[in-house]
């Protein structure tokens, strides 16, 4: 088949000249229609820009003059350990799978993990591409959805995890970023489908090895069956010169109760995007975000829920944390469509700034069309409570110990709603290797 | 012990100490009465080293050394307490990691080891008795959720605990009923011993019933209007704060 593009889109930018080019080089699959159409509307629309609603706070023009190229599939050397952020406590068991720049190191030995079946990606689209249709369509032209589309025409392979039962072991899916030099992009891909009645805790975690890091566009989608329950975390751990732009795509069927946590503990730029939407009744969307800057990194969190049945529920909660000249956005938006009567959704947002050079953003929006709903909101954002301090430091704590307790405390709501103790502890130990006195923070856990 | 001389101290632009004179020796309890808004809270925060209490003159010797030189954390260190009127609630900072976390800074500054977890447990096990404190006390927050009485007795537990050579306590006895004042000033008295010394501040008589103070002094515009034994106490109750200040003008 043919790969050249249709002359509707002459690709303005190098970096959009570069996307082209690498459209023109995949070979076709079952899937190219579909991707066709993406690239399409990828390189219509352009790189998202301040004018954009949702990248209103996060300037990605430095991006247009790069020409990207793919990143490597595999790492060079060894796989690093991970030790300090590994998310496989010493008690807790779990299973785990590799990506490396969005290629799994499969096939995984049969019955990795009792319940779930997992495939790559490539191995879906070619026995059975309508189970990938269904994730990949329809077609977003929404802001928030740019990169997701540049994703699904350009992703190669991924992951397809299928829950077929009550998983009670987590599964951690560890995506290694790696770059062969400058201007690499990788496309990881993950699809959760859960099917009715299953449950399972997914863990996304991503670390970043080598001297370069490429410009990561990872996507997730997950569908949860009727009355499926599950605990997804993402959780970023890259250094200070990746730049991560992350969509995640909810959708609910009857019943179903999803945990989602989003926790941004590194990178230079993260971006991550979460898309839910509960369409049937009865189903519920928890989700916590922990986004800490410092340094002079930026964090720009969105999530955009759609209540489109009744009596369904989600529950909001961020917590974000800026120091040093370090910028944090959340930006929460509720839709309740017309007939969504009873949805129940609650958005709570505090920001603490740690330097006066560091700022936090936050938007908590909501847009009702039905009727009887019980939707709140309440965005705080400050700086550590004198008195809290004052009270420390009067019982002889150290400043930075009484600071970081503060820190701590400050976060705990999102902590505390985490089910998988190693992973809460694996998250807090990370949290407070970047406060000070880390060493006594370690002590009073 | 302690030794105040002539000290001011304003507070978000207000004089609200003008000449503060006073000296508490090791063995003695001092009780610094006196009307709302004499200036008895100001003088307890600023003797504990609250940043934003600008000291504008005068100066204060703990154990010979320069205090106002030394900042909050130092202070408690050296031995000093405060106990607070109104303990601040600190959500998601554990009650007892708080009180540890206090001990071995203190236990640290002296040169000692830190504090064994097991012994830590009991001893806070065996003064949460003392003080009638209930067992939920160990899991919860730092004053979260504490009615008014229960912060008073988590300030005295953490007293007794630090084992300060001098204690603060402003206001400990206000918002207690019987009851809870009858175990509150148990604690406090006993931590009376000849190289310890406590300032209660406080606006009535009544917590000196169960705390006999060896020294009175009463706190009006700033100053120690007047000096006494445990009768001044009595004859301001009798005669009301008025009687101070108007004495003072004659």
């Amino acid at each position: 088949m043919s790969r050249a593009l249709q002359s509707t889109a002459v690709p303005q930018s190098a970096a959009l000249r570069s996307f082209a080019a690498q459209w023109q080089a995949r070979s076709a699959d079952s899937l190219s229609p579909v991707r066709e159409q993406a690239m399409q509307r990828f390189l219509k629309l352009g790189l998202p820009s301040l004018r954009d609603e949702t990248w209103r706070y996060t300037d990605l023009r430095s991006l247009a003059a790069q020409s990207f190229v793919d990143a490597p599939r595999t790492t060079r050397g060894q796989i690093e350990p991970y030790a300090p952020l590994a998310l496989l406590g010493e008690t807790d068991r779990a299973a785990s799978l590799l990506m490396v720049n969005g290629y799994p190191t499969l096939p995984v030995a049969e019955g990795l993990v009792n319940g779930i079946e997992i495939k790559s990606l490539r191995e879906v689209s070619r026995l059975d591409p309508n189970t990938l249709l269904r994730f990949l369509e329809p077609l977003s032209d929404a802001d928030q959805q740019r990169w997701a589309l540049l994703n699904t025409a350009l992703f190669v392979d991924g992951l397809y995890l299928k829950i077929t039962a009550r998983v009670p072991m987590p599964l951690i899916i560890l995506h290694v970023a790696t770059a062969d030099g400058a201007n690499n992009i990788a496309y990881p891909r993950v699809i959760i489908e859960a099917a009715p009645g299953s449950s399972a805790t997914i863990i996304e975690h991503h670390v970043a090895q080598g001297e370069h890091a490429p410009l990561n566009n990872s996507n997730t989608h997950i569908a949860l069956g009727q009355d499926a329950q599950l605990e997804h975390y993402r959780v970023y751990a890259t250094g200070a010169a990746a730049t991560h732009l992350d969509s995640l795509n909810i959708r609910q069927d009857q019943g179903s109760q999803c945990k989602q946590f989003t926790i941004v503990l590194g990178g230079g730029l993260v971006r991550t995007a979460l898309e839910a939407h509960l369409e049937k009744p009865g189903a519920s969307l928890d989700s916590y975000s922990l986004l800490v800057g410092h340094e002079d990194r930026h964090v720009d969190c969105v999530n955009i829920v759609t209540h489109g049945a009744p009596d369904t529920r989600s529950n909001q909660t961020a917590r974000a944390i800026a120091s040093d000249a370090s910028r944090v956005i959340f930006n929460s938006k509720v839709i309740v469509n017309a007939g969504a009567v009873h949805a129940q959704s609650q958005q709570s947002c505090r920001g603490l700034l740690l330097s006066p050079t560091a700022e936090i953003d936050t938007r908590p929006q909501l847009e009702i069309h039905a009727d009887e709903v019980k939707c709140a909101h309440g965005a705080t954002t400050g700086r550590l409570d004198p008195d809290m301090l004052f009270y420390m430091l009067s019982r002889g704590l150290d400043r930075d110990t009484a600071q970081s307790l503060l820190v701590y405390a400050f976060l705990a709501d999102v902590l505390t709603g985490m089910s998988v103790a190693s992973a809460r502890a694996a998250i807090e130990n990370a949290l407070i290797s970047q406060l000070p006195d880390s060493q006594t923070l370690r002590k009073f856990r | 012990m302690l030794k105040i001389t002539d000290l001011s101290a304003r507070v978000a632009g207000k004089d609200i100490l003008k000449g503060v004179n006073l000296e508490v020796r090791a063995g003695e309890v001092h009780a610094i009465m006196g009307p709302n808004g004499s200036g008895k809270s100001t003088l307890a925060q600023v003797l504990a080293g609250r940043e934003d209490y600008e000291v504008t003159g005068g100066s204060v010797t703990f154990d010979g050394r320069d205090l106002l030189a030394l900042p909050a954390e130092e202070r408690a260190r050296a031995g000093l307490f405060l106990g607070f009127q109104y303990p601040v609630e600190i959500p998601g900072v554990n009650n007892v990691y708080l009180l540890k976390a206090a001990l071995n800074a203190k236990r640290k500054a002296a040169g000692e080891p830190e504090v064994d977890a097991y012994d830590f447990l009991n001893l806070i096990r065996q003064k949460m008795k003392f003080m009638q404190m209930s067992e939920s006390f160990l899991t919860r927050g730092v004053n979260e959720g504490f009615s008014g009485g229960e912060k008073k007795r988590n300030e005295v537990l953490q007293m007794l605990v630090l084992e300060p050579r001098l204690a603060i306590l402003d206001e400990t006895d206000s918002g207690l009923d019987i009851d809870a004042l009858k175990v509150v000033s148990a604690g406090v008295n006993s931590l009376r011993d000849p190289k310890r010394a406590v300032v209660l501040v406080t606006h009535y008589q009544r917590l000196l019933d169960y705390i006999v103070p060896d020294q009175v002094h009463v706190l009006s515009g700033g100053r120690i209007m007047k000096s006494g034994d445990r009768s001044l106490a009595q004859e301001l109750e009798r005669r009301g704060y008025d009687w101070v200040s108007q004495s003072q003008v004659a």
